[in-house]
């Protein structure tokens, strides 16, 4: 397998010495439709360490999701605070929460997720040609990390060429090829077969050793749960189980 | 692979390509708007031409050179030449001499009586030279019966309604009475050599030509008198430039003579083809506008489609300002491809119009306008200027009907939509 080259600006090690990856305080998250009042998230709160492979487990609207989804900053909590890396996002202006979203965290969706009219090397480097990084050097990074993780060949393919083992590979690329300190994955491998579901989880934990990301999944896979670092379960928006396992 | 440099036009690209119908459909009424501006235009100008050649061209010329004091009134006495006048064949030398005049001819102005039988009609007389005349005036081609006149005889040649009220044809007798300078009653024995047609009834009914010099003869002018000197230019707006250039240069040999254009004597012309042109604008706001809300609502249906995918880019890191960029790319390629399929529908359908243009006389008859006949012909003329800024108008409507949409596809929440 090749190696990624990382350049010392974009890798994990950037992360505030010392602090979290990822740390909660006292995080609540209530929605309100039509008069009725949902707390999805009731005061969560927890701490991260780099370098963690950790699952959020639970029941469906456990509020899995929207912790994720928090600590993604792609919704803000009601209450409480939320640190990434030691910076408080908490109250972020929109332009500079994005901007953060896409130089600190990577994202892996249930669905893929991948933009059906680009290719998948346009869909891995698509981050980084938001950043503004120049196209040779985008396409190196991406034809390397393709080649790591078993998809190189594949680079010219649209999303609707690919298999879905494929597809979710393509999407972990697009997650990690920026070199985020975090990677949120949103039942990662739920459309996908066992076989399948354990390789991608077998690149994800690579990856997390390798390279030193930190993932943070919300799941229901068994598999996943016992490959986890430290798992979490959530039942009605509150942590009630919290085990780190090596 | 094909690698366009600009990514997010490639961007924009594919994704019109996700609904191809759609997109040809809002694509084909952008370019089926600017076709109809841009050849509505055209044959508005076309028109205009048509009508200014003609009412320029038909009998007044494109430029006209009098004494001074000749208008309004078109006094029989306010000469050009006679003793102390200039030279009338140095100025119709020195007005042919202008670069942009074909040819330019002298007239003798009178008016009177033409009596047949017992039939009489009021006519303006007009003395021609018929060599020279055949080079300024277009009516000098449309003789329907026999020959123009010649020389210095005492022909007449007269038009079509006139002949009718009179009852005569080539070869009858007309008595022509006139005032004359001197007072007198000039009258005159003359032949019908000729009719003429040229679809204006004003003409065909009220003017007769005859040779200038059998006109001096009868309103009793001295030989070295006419009343203008009439000239052609091939491009009527030339006209102008023109008449500058010749006010310039004879003021210095014919200090009295007085040079005039076609925009001058025949205003109403001019008031005509400004307001065709600010039709075009009337046109080009009620197709655009109307253009707005058809593209506006395609790129709404697209977006609105597409929620999920705008939630995921700004989940990757895009601004809600990048995703609006996006849109409007998409945008731009869409005004692009609009412009490609307007301009190769558009073009050779000028290009044919202008160098064939189709007669419909078959529909309506000639008809005049501002004193101008019109042929009922779809000539059209090239409308540069309207073909660029209908391009622009053309971009404006595709991006400013993407605006809204755009914003909106900006403001998805992404954790929402990718709930949905």
């Amino acid at each position: 397998m090749k190696q990624v080259t990382m350049e010392p600006s974009e890798t994990a090690a950037t992360a505030v010495s010392g602090a979290p990856a990822v740390r909660t305080d006292d995080v609540w998250k209530v929605f309100e439709h039509d008069g009725i009042v949902v707390e999805a998230v009731r005061g969560v709160s927890l701490a991260i360490e780099p370098r963690d492979f950790v699952v959020l487990a639970g029941p469906s609207g456990s509020g899995k999701t929207t912790l994720l989804n928090m600590i993604g900053g792609l919704t803000r909590a009601t209450r409480g605070q939320i640190w990434i890396d030691g910076r408080d996002i908490t109250d972020l202006p929109e332009r500079e929460l994005a901007r953060w979203r896409l130089e600190r965290v990577g994202f892996v969706f249930q669905a893929y997720n991948l933009l059906p009219v680009l290719t998948a090397l346009e869909n891995a480097e698509f981050t980084m040609l938001l950043r503004g990084i120049p196209e040779d050097e985008r396409r190196k990074r991406v034809e390397s990390l393709f080649a790591e993780i078993g998809i190189a060949g594949l680079e010219d393919r649209r999303p609707s060429k690919l298999s879905g083992g494929q597809q979710q590979r393509v999407a972990v690329a697009r997650a990690v090829v920026g070199r985020p300190a975090l990677v949120l994955a949103d039942e990662p491998t739920a459309n996908l077969d066992s076989q399948t579901s354990s390789e991608l989880i077998d690149l994800m934990a690579r990856l997390n050793q390798e390279h030193g990301t930190t993932f943070v999944f919300a799941t229901h896979d068994t598999e996943l749960m016992r490959r986890a670092q430290r798992f979490i379960r959530l039942v009605d928006g509150q942590v009630v189980e919290d085990e780190r396992r090596r | 692979m094909n690698r366009p440099a600009a990514p997010w036009l490639r961007l924009g690209w594919r994704n019109l390509g996700r609904n191809s119908r759609r997109t040809v459909l809002t694509a084909g009424g952008l370019a089926l708007g600017y076709c109809s501006v841009v050849v509505m235009t055209g044959l508005g100008r076309g028109m205009v031409a048509e009508m200014i050649g003609n009412g320029t061209g038909v009998l007044s010329g494109q430029l006209q050179v009098h004494s001074r004091d000749y208008l309004p009134e078109r006094s029989v006495h306010e000469t050009i030449g006679g003793r102390d006048g200039a030279d009338v064949e140095g100025l119709v030398e020195a007005v042919a001499a202008d670069p942009a005049v074909i040819a330019a001819a002298p007239r003798v102005y009178g008016g009177g009586l033409v009596s047949g039988g017992d039939q009489t009609v009021a006519a303006g007389l007009i003395g021609i030279d018929p060599k020279r005349e055949a080079n300024v005036s277009l009516i000098m081609r449309t003789g329907e019966a026999g020959r123009h006149p010649s020389g210095e005889a005492n022909e007449l040649w007269i038009g079509q309604e006139m002949a009718r009220q009179l009852s005569v044809e080539p070869g009858d007798e007309l008595v022509v009475v006139a005032p004359a300078a001197d007072g007198s009653l000039g009258n005159d024995l003359f032949t019908v050599v000729g009719v003429f047609r040229s679809g204006l009834a004003e003409i065909d009914g009220t003017i007769a030509f005859l040779p200038y010099q059998s006109l001096q003869r009868l309103i009793a002018l001295s030989s070295d008198r006419v009343h203008e000197i009439a000239a052609r230019i091939e491009d009527a707006w030339e006209a102008p430039a023109a008449q500058s250039r010749l006010v310039a240069s004879l003021s210095v040999s014919f200090g009295g003579a007085k040079v005039e254009d076609w925009t001058a004597f025949q205003p109403e012309m001019v008031q005509y083809a400004r307001l065709f042109e600010s039709f075009e604008w009337v046109l080009l706001v009620i197709v655009f506008v109307l253009a707005v809300f058809g593209v506006a609502n395609t790129m709404l249906m697209a977006t609105f489609e597409r929620r999920r995918e705008f939630a995921v880019l700004r989940a990757l890191g895009a601004t809600p300002g990048v995703v609006l960029k996006s849109v409007l790319w998409e945008s731009v390629v869409l005004g692009a491809a609009s412009l490609a399929l307007g301009a190769a529908v558009t073009l050779p359908l000028l290009v044919w119009w202008h160098e064939a243009p189709p007669d419909v006389s078959w529909l309506y008859g000639d008809f005049t306008m501002a004193g101008g006949l019109v042929r009922p012909v779809l000539r059209v003329e090239y409308p540069f200027g309207m073909m660029v800024f209908a391009a622009f108008a053309l971009f404006v409507t595709a991006i400013g009907a993407a605006l809204l949409p755009a914003v909106r596809a900006g403001r998805v929440r992404p954790a929402d939509a990718l709930q949905d």
